[in-house]
């Protein structure tokens, strides 16, 4: 029995989501550069030893600039997955659960591959 | 709600022909054209009726047909139209595949030898091509379109240098047919929270134009991750404006003062 404008309106504007909005264009940008640098990582390394990988791995600037993809690309991926989520699942319970996986899966991914960046950085 | 398939009531079965042309008719004179039918009053599903409308006795244009076809064969036949001149936004239904306004749009213009026309994309339907735009007007009605301002009413008009008017151009010219927003996948699935083309294109109007006062107090009610951050710059209403208005534009334009202010 709400009228229209009731619907339209909901709960409200949450006055939120530029910052959001930012981070995604900032992360975007930022993804360019650094995964050319991962390709040519890639392509430069192809048919390396392991222990040559690793050598070039542990490069402090090598290091910065994976730690700076990885985090850059969880926090890009982050988003994403949370906008792919809000447009297509619209069951409150399945929306949650999925935001709260999504959430876990992005920081899971950024956690274990800095691990494995530092640890290679100091030798282990 | 994201849909892949239709409701088992919103199914479309094949109609009826109405009035197919003889066999030994002059070639190019008739033209098919494949019209949705939804009659609410009764329990059946959609159809998709086909009409033949001679073209040496009808207008050049789709609604000449559709007008063609009510008054000459199926009166039931139930359409909006006004001003046939692409000013009054009555006439706005899915042509051929694209949305689009039946009195601007050229029978030749359409690719295929039989023009398919079915009313907007994902809104309810009223009746056959007529959709609900109930929600549409709503959401026009919430972002308050009028001027809004503080300062004492000056005795003869709210003064706008020429510079300050320029802005408005492409942007007043909106007729609210809603065939951008109905073309738009994330109006589809979010449209109950996303305002859509249409209407953002109208909210920047106001925060565009020189005489409101009230520019923050409406960016505040824009700023929520699904009233303006749906959009994801799919560009389906750029191309599908048959006034050839970019409310995508229009949406940068909003976020990009968002950010400015943040």
């Amino acid at each position: 029995m709400a009228t229209p404008l009731k619907r339209v309106r909901g709960l409200g504007a949450a006055h939120h989501g530029t910052e959001t909005f930012w981070r995604q264009r900032l992360t975007a940008v930022a993804n360019v550069p650094l995964v050319i640098f991962l390709i040519w990582f890639v392509v430069r390394n192809a048919g390396a030893s392991y222990n040559d990988v690793k050598a070039c791995l542990a490069s402090p600037v090598v290091a910065v600039l994976m730690l700076a993809l990885i985090w850059s690309g969880a926090i890009h991926m982050r988003i994403g997955l949370r906008e792919i989520i809000e447009d297509y699942l619209h069951n409150k319970l399945c929306k949650t659960a999925s935001l709260m996986l999504a959430t876990f899966f992005a920081a899971l991914v950024g956690i274990a591959s800095t691990l494995a960046i530092v640890k290679i950085s100091f030798g282990g | 709600m994201v849909q892949f398939t239709l409701p088992k009531n919103s199914k479309i079965t094949k109609g009826k022909e109405w009035n197919p042309p003889a066999v030994d008719a002059e070639p190019g004179r008739w033209r098919e054209y494949r019209v949705y039918r939804y009659d609410p009053e009764t329990a059946d599903n959609p159809r998709v009726d086909t009409y033949w409308v001679d073209m040496n006795d009808c207008g050049p244009m789709v609604l000449d047909a559709l007008l063609w076809i009510k008054n000459k064969i199926d009166p039931t036949l139930t359409f909006r139209r006004s001003c046939r001149e692409g000013v009054c936004g009555s006439c706005s239904m899915n042509i051929d595949g694209t949305n689009t306004l039946a009195c601007t749009m050229h029978a030749e213009e359409a690719k295929g030898a039989a023009i398919a026309i079915y009313p907007l994309p994902h809104m309810p339907v009223v009746k056959d091509l007529v959709p609900d735009m109930t929600r549409f007007y709503a959401q026009h009605r919430e972002i308050e379109p009028w001027l809004k301002t503080d300062s004492p009413t000056p005795q003869k008009e709210w003064r706008q240098s020429h510079d300050d008017r320029e802005k408005l151009d492409g942007l007043y010219e909106c007729i609210l047919c809603a065939c951008c927003s109905t073309a738009c996948p994330s109006y589809w699935w979010n449209g109950d929270r996303y305002l859509g083309p249409a209407i953002l294109l109208q909210a920047n109007r106001w925060v565009e134009d020189s005489r409101d006062e009230r520019t923050g107090e409406r960016l505040d009610d824009l700023e929520d991750p699904f009233r303006l951050y749906r959009c994801h710059t799919i560009l389906n209403c750029t191309k599908a404006c048959p006034k050839g208005l970019n409310p995508a534009a229009s949406i940068a334009s909003l976020k990009r003062k968002m950010v400015e202010r943040s």
